[in-house]
């Protein structure tokens, strides 16, 4: 919730009487955001969802105002510690029995109305016996009983800065964990004691969900350790099938349910869900397939070409394909034949040629404005390359200088609003304040800078590019790469 | 290995997961941790509005929060009014010195 509750918690024990107005699907939210801030009985009231405002607030405002000079009650007097109880041991019993216990369900309420799995993401787990824990934490050099803790300084979110050593907070409960808690979580996935440094790695970025939209949580891993634990980075890599990819993709969202605390209709807001987090994405890199000079992502963020780590993404929005029309792709580089060939006005001309300039600027229309991350098979890189593009950084500079578009078509975009503080703000581009900026200025759609947005070569020798909404500099500035090997 | 030398090998592994069928299991708890957490009381409540800073924290849902804003300081002309606004969900903060001389508190809208 944003602070939101620490910010009340804060004010109730400096003497200042709150009172909160949320929706009504978020009361459970806010009752374990309290409890979490140490003032669990704060005083809350429901907004509507679908009155008009006016109509809405006349509801509720006389009990809003009655909320700060009604007397307390016993309870709302009462002071203490709460100190959940909190067994290594869950059950005990045979595997099938276990099997059952943790398929259990519990009934989550409207908006959701229907069984929630407590321990899994509905499919069976691998029941995490003592045993098998213990040989899945022979994956690390890491105690079981250490603190799941940043491995490095980093920065988090709205610039805030992460000291290495800080203990990590699982989001949205903001739990901890320890290093056999998350073997745990793996064993349940299906993961192999090899996979583990790639899941405490995960584990390190805290596994945050999303709140009311789209919202998709995905890993791409980078470095060796993608070779030598055998994902899958060419044909099919987002797709089911290969064991390494689809457990470490579980893993994240069983942490994100088990070490979380996150469920969907009481803290865990996404209005449809995502198919992408049934299950869970993970996929590889595929580094030896990059054209000459262009970095992968473990460079990219300052990593060596050696190092592995895991760039753990939460993006809001969805996938927006390239579908190229079979040989379409291939006719417009190889002879400037086809429908493509005709768009980019080289009708006749051999390739190759500058397939961007066939998806930009659709890219955003349609869709939520902001970086995206470029997934695109070798050999669509390779002929950027052959055009000019020798760098990641080039391709990703010419993508943002084709983005800019009016202020005032801008400003008709959904989230801007949100992320300009209401147009309060400074334009990044400019240095000047949005309100005093002239419709007829341009302005980037994608991010304040080439480089909040991402490209990773992977995939088939098939023709593809596919956009995800959100780059690796989104996330209002959290750094969404961990190191792999410091988890070995 | 042949198909057949597969099939045995794994109806062998089936054996064993059968002869241990029965065997009880201690399996450990997946539940992130939550830390011990001190718990305070609310603050006491006011005697009255009238005369007190109420501070309007407004979060964004500004269909709800103009519509609040304006009854606030309609229905309420007793009270002296300020608010932060944010369109996020992120508070402005009173600072220390704001909290100082500010009576309560209503924030909207909070998700």
């Amino acid at each position: 919730m944003w602070g939101q509750l620490p910010y009340i918690a804060k004010l109730e024990k400096a003497g200042i009487p709150t009172v909160i107005i949320d929706l009504e699907d978020q009361h459970e939210m806010v009752k374990q955001e309290a409890l979490a801030a140490g003032v669990p009985q704060v005083r809350y009231l429901p907004a509507s969802r679908t009155l008009p405002g006016p109509e809405d607030v006349d509801n509720w405002i006389e009990d809003a105002l009655e909320a700060l000079v009604r007397p307390l009650t016993k309870k709302e007097k009462e002071s203490g510690m709460y100190t959940p109880s909190q067994e290594r041991v869950l059950f005990e019993g045979t595997l099938e029995e276990a099997e059952e216990f943790y398929q259990q369900t519990r009934h989550v309420p409207p908006p959701l109305d229907a069984p929630i799995a407590i321990y899994t993401d509905g499919y069976p787990i691998v029941v995490p016996t003592e045993e098998r824990v213990r040989e899945m934490l022979k994956g690390t050099s890491h105690k079981p009983d250490e603190l799941i803790t940043y491995q490095s300084d980093r920065s988090g979110r709205f610039g805030n800065v992460i000291k290495k050593g800080s203990v990590v907070r699982f989001q949205p409960r903001n739990w901890t964990a320890t290093v056999e808690k998350v073997a745990i979580n793996a064993v349940m996935a299906g993961c192999k004691p090899e996979h583990l440094p790639v899941v405490l790695a995960i584990a390190e970025s805290g596994v945050g969900t999303g709140t009311t939209v789209f919202s998709n949580q995905w890993i791409c891993v980078s470095g060796p350790i993608a070779k030598e634990i055998g994902m899958n980075s060419g044909l099919g890599m987002l797709g089911p099938g290969n064991p390494a990819n689809s457990v470490i993709g579980r893993a994240y969202q069983l942490m994100a349910i088990n070490l979380g605390g996150a469920i969907p209709g009481i803290n865990r807001m996404s209005s449809i869900g995502s198919p992408i987090n049934r299950g869970g994405l993970a996929f590889a890199e595929c580094a030896e397939k990059l054209p000459p000079g262009w970095k992968g992502i473990n460079e990219q963020f300052g990593f060596k070409k050696d190092e592995s780590v895991a760039m753990v993404m939460t993006t809001e929005g969805g996938l927006n394909g390239a579908q190229f029309s079979p040989g379409g792709y291939r006719a417009l580089q190889k002879s400037g034949h086809g429908g493509m060939a005709r768009k980019l006005g080289v009708k006749g001309i051999p390739g190759p040629h500058n397939w961007l300039d066939w998806i930009i600027p659709d890219i955003w229309v349609g869709e939520r404005e902001g970086p995206r991350t470029f997934i695109m098979v070798h050999e669509m890189a390779k002929h950027l390359y052959d055009i000019g593009f020798k760098s990641k950084e080039a391709v990703l500079e010419y993508i943002w200088k084709k983005s800019f578009e009016p202020l005032k078509k801008y400003r008709d975009r959904s989230w801007v609003d949100l992320t300009t503080n209401g147009w309060m703000g400074v334009e990044r581009t400019s240095g000047k304040p949005w309100k005093e900026l002239p419709d007829d200025y341009m302005v980037p759609v994608a991010g304040d800078e080439p480089t909040d947005n991402c490209i990773i070569v992977c995939g088939s020798d098939e023709e593809i590019c596919f956009e995800i909404t959100g780059g690796p500099r989104g996330m209002w500035g959290a750094a969404p790469v961990y190191s792999i090997d410091a988890w070995r | 290995m042949t198909g057949l030398h597969f099939i045995l090998k794994n109806n062998d592994l089936r054996r064993v997961k059968m002869a241990e069928k029965g065997k009880v299991y201690k399996c450990l708890n997946p539940v992130g941790i939550q830390l011990p957490v001190k718990t305070s009381p609310l603050a006491p409540r006011l005697d009255t509005l009238d005369g007190k800073t109420i501070h309007f924290s407004i979060t964004g849902e500004p269909d709800i929060t103009i519509a609040l804003d304006k009854r606030l300081k309609k229905d309420y002309p007793n009270v002296n009014w300020t608010q932060k606004k944010s369109y996020t969900p992120m508070p402005v903060y009173l600072t220390d010195e704001e909290m100082k001389t500010t009576d309560g508190v209503i924030l909207a809208v909070c998700w």
